[in-house]
């Protein structure tokens, strides 16, 4: 126990050294195994597992034992299927082989753009939520009510009963503590991508750029207050962390990311960063053609590349931002482990240099058999032991400073499905309905990421 | 004469603006004053091409495939050309069969894909979403297509792409078809391991191969 207590100091001291801007001992490795991936590891029916996630810990302490990680080795799941099942789902569903995956329906439809721009909150509780999950019928309001409760039920227990596997892992192997579940982490998605994603669908969202550019702005504009506000962490502390996938750039025209994208997007860092807060975010698919416009983000951002040239992104952004991924998963299952070895050493040669560097793969593995096990552990391990700086403690490229940014009034959304306050009620009781109000919200938003 | 030229070359040039509602109704004018419905479909072929051109010269992206998808959809929905058309097997370069597979729910590279084929003269079947391998087979027997491609979004989908091509053999198909593996981590090496013919990292290089594979089995 001393030992993990000791290790996760040094943990502690590697990931701050990033986010207080200096050069850490060495680069951390900054590898977790969703939950798939380990169900199956330790042999468990994928199928059966995902419906109590607490079967799964001896999986994890086994996988955590195997593979060298600065993180719990452990990340968890967003995607169980209690809830998916009792709200009867119609894009999330399980595949035949167990895996469950959000497959192109659209929430909305090109009608309801006035009334999601007037009047967002509401659109999504009375009409997109209902399309894209059978069970919340407004013509059945009762079933909709025990449904709808029953369905966040379980999302708690599952989410407790995974999350509390996470913390022990954390404190037996000590990892590092702060990751995506944790209290002072978010997780939302840009306005832009929650309306295209699960509101309006690629198709939609298609046809609309280039027949109602203006709806789409506006949509944009009305939809920041919800994802923003869902992505903020319970706790803020100095190192907290929000997590935005970001998809749909590199299906766009520059000209189109430009008007409809961006404006909302750099708002939302600015706001994020205005409060501390620093964002990591998944450039998925290639994003060459925008990193002047990554540039531009508040200092510190994490950047997550899945494709794109190293080099290129290490001297455009590598001074101002913490940039991670590249390395493609795939080569785990089509490489020798000595060649992903060497593999690992040339990513640290073109990005540890300077520091703000963390080291990840261009995406998860899915399920084990996107890897070869040892394939990963040599890698994990090459790069504990490999990428360490000579230079610890050294000031690393640009500073982060809450300060430096300010974002300017918008409109706040109002719904009379979300109180805002109680004034007739004060202290402990306002407080506690004040926070059953935004789980609740949470729990609306998280069903359409 | 002159107008008719005109119209056509607007109607080429609203398909590659991507102006829906102007294609439909210059669409609906050019049916209304009498053209040949096959001969409308060939302009919106060719203005779907020049949006493909446009996508390779990295000036129109995956939403302008989807949206010239779309339009063209549409335009084969009007009701004049539902009442007549029909493709006539002379004109068909050749027979594909597409799924995405087993462990997959993703549509959208595949159903690009599929849009892009059949404006380039190819016959399609589209088993869906997570086929199978063995519902590949039987499509296999029923159509003798040219070609089998196998489209995949998540990773995982590498193993049940492989699991398709060992069941071809099995049946001793493999040889009786080209294999083409889409998506857009797929390398050579993973290719290689699949056992597929070809790979393709988005839609419009896979019709280029597609192409290629049918003038290499035609001209030996």
């Amino acid at each position: 126990m001393e030992d993990a207590r000791a290790l996760q100091r040094e943990r502690i001291e590697v990931y701050h050294a990033i986010y207080e801007d200096r050069v850490p001992k060495r680069v951390p490795v900054n590898v977790s195994l969703p939950f798939e991936v380990i169900a199956q590891f330790g042999g468990l029916d994928l199928k059966e597992a995902q419906w109590d996630p607490s079967t799964i810990e001896e999986a994890v302490d086994s996988m955590c034992q195997r593979v060298y990680s600065d993180v719990c080795v452990y990340m968890g799941s967003f995607r169980y299927p209690s809830f998916y099942q009792l709200l009867k789902s119609r894009s999330f569903k399980m595949a035949s082989n167990g895996y469950i995956q959000h497959a192109e329906v659209a929430g909305m439809d090109s009608e309801d753009y006035d009334y999601l721009i007037e009047n967002p909150y509401d659109c999504i509780v009375e009409r997109i939520l209902p399309r894209l999950y059978k069970a919340l019928d407004p013509e059945e309001p009762i079933r909709f009510c025990l449904d709808f409760a029953k369905s966040f039920l379980a999302y708690k227990e599952d989410f407790a009963a995974s999350n509390h596997i996470r913390k022990k892992m954390i404190d037996k192997y000590g990892y590092y503590p702060e990751d995506l579940f944790s209290e002072n982490s978010g997780f939302t998605e840009t306005p832009f991508d929650f309306l295209a994603d699960q509101l309006r669908g690629l198709k939609g969202i298609s046809r609309d750029i280039r027949r109602m550019p203006d709806k789409v702005a506006a949509a944009c504009e009305a939809l920041y207050p919800l994802v923003l506000k869902k992505g903020l962490p319970s706790k803020i502390t100095k190192y907290s962390q929000v997590f935005l996938p970001l998809h749909m750039p590199p299906f766009l025209r520059e000209e189109d990311f430009a008007k409809l994208y961006w404006p909302t997007f750099k708002r939302m860092l600015d706001e994020y960063a205005s409060m501390g807060i620093r964002c990591t975010l998944f450039c998925q698919h290639d994003w060459t053609r925008y990193l002047d416009y990554l540039y531009e983000l508040p200092t510190d951002t994490t950047l997550w590349f899945e494709y794109g040239n190293p080099k290129l992104v290490k001297r455009k952004l590598g001074k101002k931002h913490v940039i991670t991924g590249f390395f493609p998963i795939m080569n785990l299952k089509t490489k020798t482990k000595e060649e992903c070895a060497e593999e690992a050493k040339r990513y640290i040669d073109i990005l540890a240099p300077g520091g703000k560097y963390i080291f990840n793969f261009d995406k998860n593995p899915l399920l084990l058999t996107d890897i070869k096990l040892e394939n990963l552990c040599a890698v994990t391990e090459t790069v504990r032991d490999y990428a360490v700086y000579t230079n610890p403690g050294e000031v690393s490229g640009m500073i982060f400073k809450k300060e430096d940014y300010k974002v300017p009034e918008y409109r706040d959304f109002e719904s009379k499905y979300f109180a805002k306050a109680y004034p007739e009620l004060t202290g402990l009781a306002e407080w506690r309905l004040k926070r059953l109000d935004d789980e609740m919200f949470n729990y609306s938003i998280f069903l359409l990421l | 004469m002159k107008n008719v030229t005109t119209l056509s070359d607007q109607i080429i040039k609203s398909v590659e603006e991507l102006d829906e509602e102007r294609v439909i109704k210059l669409a609906n004018k050019a049916l209304k004053s009498g053209m040949d419905p096959l001969f409308l479909l060939n302009l919106i072929n060719e203005g779907v091409k020049r949006v493909g051109k446009l996508y390779e010269e990295r000036k129109y992206f995956i939403a302008d495939l989807i949206m010239a998808g779309l339009i063209f959809k549409e335009v084969l929905e009007l009701e004049e050309i539902k009442a007549q058309f029909q493709r006539k097997d002379g004109e068909i370069k050749g027979k594909v069969v597409v799924g995405t597979v087993k462990g997959d729910l993703h549509d959208i590279g595949k159903e690009i894909f599929k849009g892009l084929m059949e404006v380039n003269g190819f016959e399609v079947i589209d088993l869906g979403v997570d086929v199978p391998e063995d519902a590949f087979v039987k499509s296999v027997i029923k159509h003798k297509p040219d070609i089998v491609g196998l489209s995949g979004v998540l990773t995982t989908a590498v193993e049940s792409m492989k699991d398709v091509v060992e069941a071809l053999k099995r049946a001793r198909l493999r040889d009786s078809v080209k294999i083409i593996v889409g998506g857009s981590y797929i390398t050579e090496e993973l290719c290689e391991y699949i056992g597929a013919d070809s790979f393709a990292n988005d839609a419009s290089e896979g019709v280029k191969i597609c192409s290629e594979f049918i003038k290499s089995e035609c001209g030996g």
